[in-house]
């Protein structure tokens, strides 16, 4: 039971904060400025027809029982239908495009994991000297830059002057996204430029760090080399928090792939939350931001318990 | 100061990084006035000029404007903005972060528990979910969303600030002495953690600067005509091809005061580190 008591606890939090965040993402969609029965009929419509529709939709039942029949049709599964796209089922749509984005995102992290770790590493072992220098300074920039600077500077280099790769990243129709997967280097490429900040940096500081400790000093001593000390020693605790940081950032990651993917019009999550806010699709806007806040509060939920199990030092109160 | 000094010369990155500061500074206080050309003139015959040409020194966009009228005005817009949402934020994540550190218990969990829910959000996303829900931002909208969306962020660390010097004996001398609540946390406290929340300030200006600018970006932040770095590149991202710069100078207007000012901050809290 100790072993569980901390995940049963986790698991609580998680609901109470997704719960709450429901109620404000529908609270503040549905608070926004026109009349949803209006804008599906348009300006022309006669008030009747308006009020016909405005009963049909529910759209006169106070605002908790629409909060409840909203929130329990999620919880089935059934994500509404869209507004704007006058009547088509949400999950038609809304999967198909969290899929690209998950594509998308996994190829980014294939990318930035592992050279902002080896880099990260180098610049701590080295802290201090030139190569540290440059790779501080590289990581610096590179996170205080907005996510479409790096993609248009990359698009500028690699689409407009090499043309190595198209500059929008459209899939055609009835193909899927592993056919094409040419389209998804720059994008996957613009995040990995803001990632490979935050995790460098961190990874960085962890290594300086460990390599100060008594350990890595008898290891030293005792004339181990130094390649050994490293990456048998060293690494395997210096590694702790950069799990914690890359794991934090995932739900971050899906909040950038908005501004990515409105840049290279990729069709993923991010490009349909940013359309879904263009044409006032409040159906949909409550579907994207609500999946968006689930899956940065589950990845950090996940990474959260991951870093009790990899780090024996820290165990939760309760278990001994 | 010597130590000031001394730090700067071990980072010399900081006086390329406040030159540009200072640049942009002065760039929006009197540049708008000295700009050959309108930054909403459109003119049909210059259209796409490439950088050079017809005293276009950073060429025209696809109506034939100066781009580099719109990006000296365009400063004004996003350094306004970002400073006072540095400010606001840092100024509410002060109030609420302290009284929730300083009394602690029943108020300190729930405070928690409320920037937690708060968190559950990317900044980016909360903001342009209710910038596009509101339409038609202003300065002042955006500027109050992303203060609020910040916040929470900033609740924490002066929180923590606050934590960390609360149990030290001015403190003590200052409750037995009879002083207010209020005269503790803001007359001895804060003086005495000013330093973590100074560099907070200037990061979440940078933070805030790549905020507003990807606002633009995504068409809810200032609305046309006034010039927005930002949507200076989403709306010629189109012409790319024909005209790069069009879209090149705006992205790198940005990129080098974002990266000034983390260089600052950067430096900033090298400083204060030292102090402690």
């Amino acid at each position: 039971m100790t072993f569980f008591r901390p995940f049963l606890k986790r698991l609580g939090g998680m609901a109470i904060t997704l719960v709450a965040m429901s109620i404000l993402i529908f609270l503040l969609v549905e608070l926004m400025p026109g009349d949803a029965a209006q804008r599906v009929l348009g300006q022309s419509a006669t008030p009747q027809a308006v009020a016909a529709l405005r009963e049909s939709m529910g759209l006169n039942d106070p605002v908790w029982v629409r909060y409840g029949r909203w929130a329990s049709g999620m919880l089935r599964g059934d994500l509404g239908t869209s507004l704007y796209m006058r009547g088509v089922p949400i999950a038609s749509i809304f999967w198909r495009k969290v899929g690209n984005s998950l594509v998308l995102a996994m190829l980014a992290l294939l990318f930035y994991v592992p050279l902002s770790i080896v880099f990260g590493v180098l610049a701590g072992v080295k802290a201090g000297k030139l190569t540290d220098s440059i790779i501080s300074f590289f990581g610096l920039a590179t996170m205080a830059l907005p996510e479409f600077v790096s993609g248009i500077i990359l698009m500028t280099v690699f689409a407009v002057k090499l043309a190595w790769f198209p500059i929008t990243s459209v899939i055609p129709i009835g193909e899927s996204v592993w056919n094409n997967l040419d389209i998804l280097i720059l994008p996957a490429l613009s995040i990995t430029f803001v990632m490979f900040g935050y995790v460098s940096r961190m990874q960085r500081s962890s290594m300086i760090s460990v390599m100060n400790s008594d350990y890595i000093r008898s290891a030293v001593l005792k004339g181990m080399p130094m390649r050994k000390v490293i990456f048998r020693h060293a690494l395997k605790n210096a590694l702790l928090p950069t799990i914690t940081i890359i794991g934090m950032n995932m739900g971050w990651l899906f909040g950038g792939l908005i501004v990515v993917e409105t840049l290279f019009g990729f069709p993923g999550l991010g490009s349909l939350t940013m359309s879904a806010v263009k044409t006032q699709d409040t159906p949909l806007i409550e579907v994207c931001a609500l999946f968006i806040t689930a899956v940065f509060v589950v990845s950090t939920a996940i990474t959260d318990l991951l870093y009790g199990f990899l780090n024996p030092r820290i165990r939760y109160p309760g278990g001994s | 100061m010597r130590r000031v000094w001394y730090i700067a010369k071990r980072n010399p990155l900081i006086f390329p990084a406040l030159i540009i500061i200072l640049f942009w500074l002065l760039a929006a206080v009197v540049g708008p006035s000295r700009m050959a050309f309108s930054y909403t003139a459109m003119d049909m015959d210059h259209q796409m000029t490439a950088p050079g040409m017809g005293g276009h020194f950073m060429g025209t966009d696809s109506l034939g404007r100066d781009i580099w009228s719109r990006i000296v005005f365009g400063s004004r817009s996003i350094l306004t903005i970002a400073l006072l949402t540095s400010l606001f934020s840092s100024l509410a994540g002060v109030v609420l972060g302290f009284t929730a550190g300083y009394f602690g218990g029943r108020i300190d969990a729930l405070f928690l528990r409320a920037m937690d829910i708060m968190m559950a959000v990317p900044p980016l996303v909360l903001s342009m979910v209710v910038l596009g829900v509101l339409g038609n931002s202003n300065i002042l909208t955006l500027t109050l969303i992303v203060s609020i969306a910040y916040t929470p962020a900033t609740a924490r660390v002066a929180r923590g600030a606050l934590l960390s010097c609360k149990n030290i004996e001015y403190v003590d001398a200052a409750r037995l002495r009879g002083e207010s609540h209020l005269y503790i946390m803001f007359r001895e406290i804060l003086p005495n953690t000013i330093g973590p929340i100074i560099v907070e300030v200037t990061a979440r200006f940078a933070y805030s600067i790549m905020m507003v600018a990807s606002l633009g970006f995504l068409g809810v932040g200032l609305q046309p005509p006034t010039p927005d770095w930002g949507m200076m590149v989403i709306e010629n991202k189109t012409i790319i091809k024909a005209a790069p710069w069009a879209v090149l100078y705006p992205s790198l207007a940005i990129a080098s005061l974002v990266i000034a000012i983390s260089l600052f901050s950067d430096f900033l809290s090298k400083v204060v580190i030292r102090d402690q």
